[in-house]
């Protein structure tokens, strides 16, 4: 009992009060083992949790293939996925570099690189002839396979010249061009992951089609405030004219007062005053696009952007601090218990 | 008037394939056919791009890639624009990674940029750590020793061996400090744990959505300056004189923007028409 609950407890205890003591106290160990020591354990521990969470993902997607559970296809596509990125990473790591030592003046090894290189003869030939006395010419594309660029080599060595191959350092693999990992980030999770953010867009049209009604006033700020940062984020929106706006709000004013008077003659004589002000202002400052800028759309979409959302961002980001800083102490005293599982 | 009406109604029912077709085309045509449209930059970018524009020569700036390929239609055009603007200063580059698809953006904007645009030299003008896992621990690390995190770079070379990493220890050791973000870790973190700590000059660029969350720190001064999403990055690029893949994906999203209103006001006034005739009957 003491090993699984009043030990991890005490130590969490501990290392919770040395880092926050770290932050206020002069003491060079603590701070020592607060910046350093403690954020390299934080490390070691991270990189044990990607191992553990990779050995959880496995055997949640095995239950659910072993089980035939629903949708125990996307288990399995999900587990096959992990094995070929597994084997990509560790086991047929690829980028092997073919370095040609010796070329100088054989047709044959520029006839050989210039199909590597797809380049024509002549090209091939300059760019051998830039590289400077003495060092090697080392071909752009790495290979997939050891194979691959044995038969290069083999090829080379044929036409006269030497060639050695270098496959990338273990750990660099991952960024080295040539590498199947390499490969499968660029022409595999790359599209796949870009057409999974691009669907948004779609959805977002249609949903905000259904879903962004008047139906009452926070539902009008809403859908309002949403139009104004829409079209004022974007360069049209700055060729929307602020007089049309005005307009628009004139119209939108006598809409309100023909529901609060219900009366024909004031509502003609709100609008014909509203259009005739807004008409007889706009030929007497020239109609500039973005005068006056209160109806200017960029304008508006920066003051929404720097106040209200702001103001509701700071709520936000003060309570979920005193959140943080309510869950941590109740950590540090021993309070809260769930990660020994209470 | 009726007929009218009705057809209103119906249309406010759309089938939602023909709105996805109708911006697949709204997204697409203007990519084929650009329509120009200028970009105005905001005072958020404009203060990105004067800071950048006060930094010298041989100045340090420290790069943090933090963001994938489903993002980086909205932070690699921001990420591209900055490195050049950066390289056209000859200022030095260091970039790390906090999130793993990070390493990958920046490769290939190392390779767009300072490779084939510039002719920059790796380890002298620029260099790739690479990705650490262990988020804020990470930018801890950095800011006490940049060594105990990377003892090798990106390419397995010994930091110690690289040219430009000579008198770099720790995140004080730069002039500049940019975070290309899209969520956590990113931004937020960069603030909280080396910026603020260490007082150095930071600016972010981040997904449209994650300015809401970023801006109070833009506003406080904590961050000076932030590119917002896809038009962040053209106004950068708009401003550095460089149009990119940014300025040409602004034409699409202004007319997928207003394509989007028209169907918000069109689906409102069929709700209008249907409840007023539901009420009527």
């Amino acid at each position: 009992m003491f090993m699984k609950r009043q030990l991890p407890i005490a130590i969490a205890a501990t290392i919770g009060f040395l880092t926050l003591f770290g932050w206020f106290v002069e003491e060079p160990s603590i701070k020592s083992f607060v910046d350093d020591d403690a954020t390299q354990w934080f490390d070691i521990l991270a990189s044990f949790a990607m191992f553990l969470g990779a050995l959880n993902l496995l055997k949640m997607q095995a239950m659910k293939v072993i089980r035939q559970s629903r949708g125990w296809q996307y288990a399995a596509l999900a587990i096959a996925g992990f094995s070929f990125s597994f084997i990509a990473g560790f086991v047929m790591l690829g980028a092997y570099n073919v370095e040609v030592t010796e070329f100088g003046g054989s047709t044959g090894v520029a006839t050989v690189l210039a199909n590597e290189i797809n380049q024509d003869l002549q090209s091939t030939r300059n760019i051998l002839s830039a590289v400077p006395a003495g060092d090697a010419y080392i071909i752009d594309s790495p290979y997939f396979t050891e194979g691959g660029a044995e038969s290069v080599v083999e090829q080379i060595v044929a036409a006269g010249g030497t060639a050695e191959i270098h496959p990338a350092e273990w750990g660099a693999h991952i960024a080295t061009r040539g590498s199947l990992f390499n490969w499968m980030f660029r022409f595999i999770f790359t599209p796949l992951s870009a057409t999974m953010f691009a669907l948004l867009a779609f959805f977002v049209a249609s949903a905000s089609y259904r879903a962004f009604k008047i139906r009452n006033f926070e539902a009008t700020l809403l859908l309002i405030s949403g139009i104004i940062i829409m079209l004022g984020r974007v360069p049209i929106g700055g060729h929307i004219s602020a007089w049309f706006i005005m307009y628009i709000v004139v119209l939108s004013l006598v809409a309100g007062v023909n529901t609060w008077l219900k009366n024909r003659t004031y509502t003609l004589v709100a609008l014909v005053v509203g259009l005739l002000g807004v008409t007889i202002a706009g030929f007497i400052t020239g109609w500039p696009v973005d005068q006056p800028s209160i109806f200017f759309l960029p304008v508006l979409q920066d003051w929404i952007y720097n106040n209200p959302n702001v103001a509701g961002a700071r709520a936000i980001m003060i309570g979920i601090g005193l959140g943080i800083f309510a869950s941590s102490i109740r950590y540090i005293l021993g309070i809260e218990k769930s990660y020994i599982g209470e | 008037m009726e007929k009218f009406l009705d057809f209103i109604v119906k249309a406010g029912s759309l089938d939602r394939r023909v709105i996805f077709v109708v911006i697949a085309l709204a997204v697409m045509l203007p990519l084929f056919f650009p329509l120009g449209l200028p970009i105005r930059p905001t005072n958020s970018s404009q203060q990105v791009y004067d800071v950048v524009e006060e930094l010298e020569a041989g100045d340090k700036a420290l790069l943090s890639f933090e963001y994938g390929p489903s993002t980086k239609p909205e932070i690699h055009p921001m990420a591209v624009a900055l490195l050049r603007h950066l390289m056209s200063k000859d200022v030095k580059v260091y970039i790390t990674c906090l999130w793993p698809d990070g390493q990958f953006m920046a490769m290939e904007a190392l390779d767009q940029v300072a490779v084939n645009q510039y002719g920059k030299v790796y380890g002298e003008d620029y260099v790739l750590l690479g990705y650490r896992p262990g988020a804020e621990a990470i930018i801890k690390g950095l800011v006490s020793n940049i060594r105990k995190v990377y003892t090798v770079d990106s390419r397995g070379d010994f930091l110690d061996d690289i040219p430009m990493m000579v008198g770099v220890n720790q995140v004080a050791d730069f002039d500049f400090l940019f975070s290309a973000s899209a969520g956590y870790p990113g931004t937020v973190e960069w603030v909280q744990y080396a910026a603020d700590p260490v007082g150095i000059t930071m600016s972010t660029g981040t997904t449209s959505i994650q300015v809401n969350e970023v801006m109070p720190y833009v506003q406080s001064g904590q961050i000076k300056g932030i590119l917002g999403g896809m038009p962040g990055a053209a106004e950068y690029e708009s401003l550095i004189g460089q149009a990119g893949i940014g300025t040409s994906g602004m034409d699409a999203q202004s007319v997928a923007h207003v394509i989007i209103v028209v169907f918000i006001i069109f689906g409102n006034i069929s709700f209008f028409v249907e409840r007023r005739r539901s009420k009527k009957y």
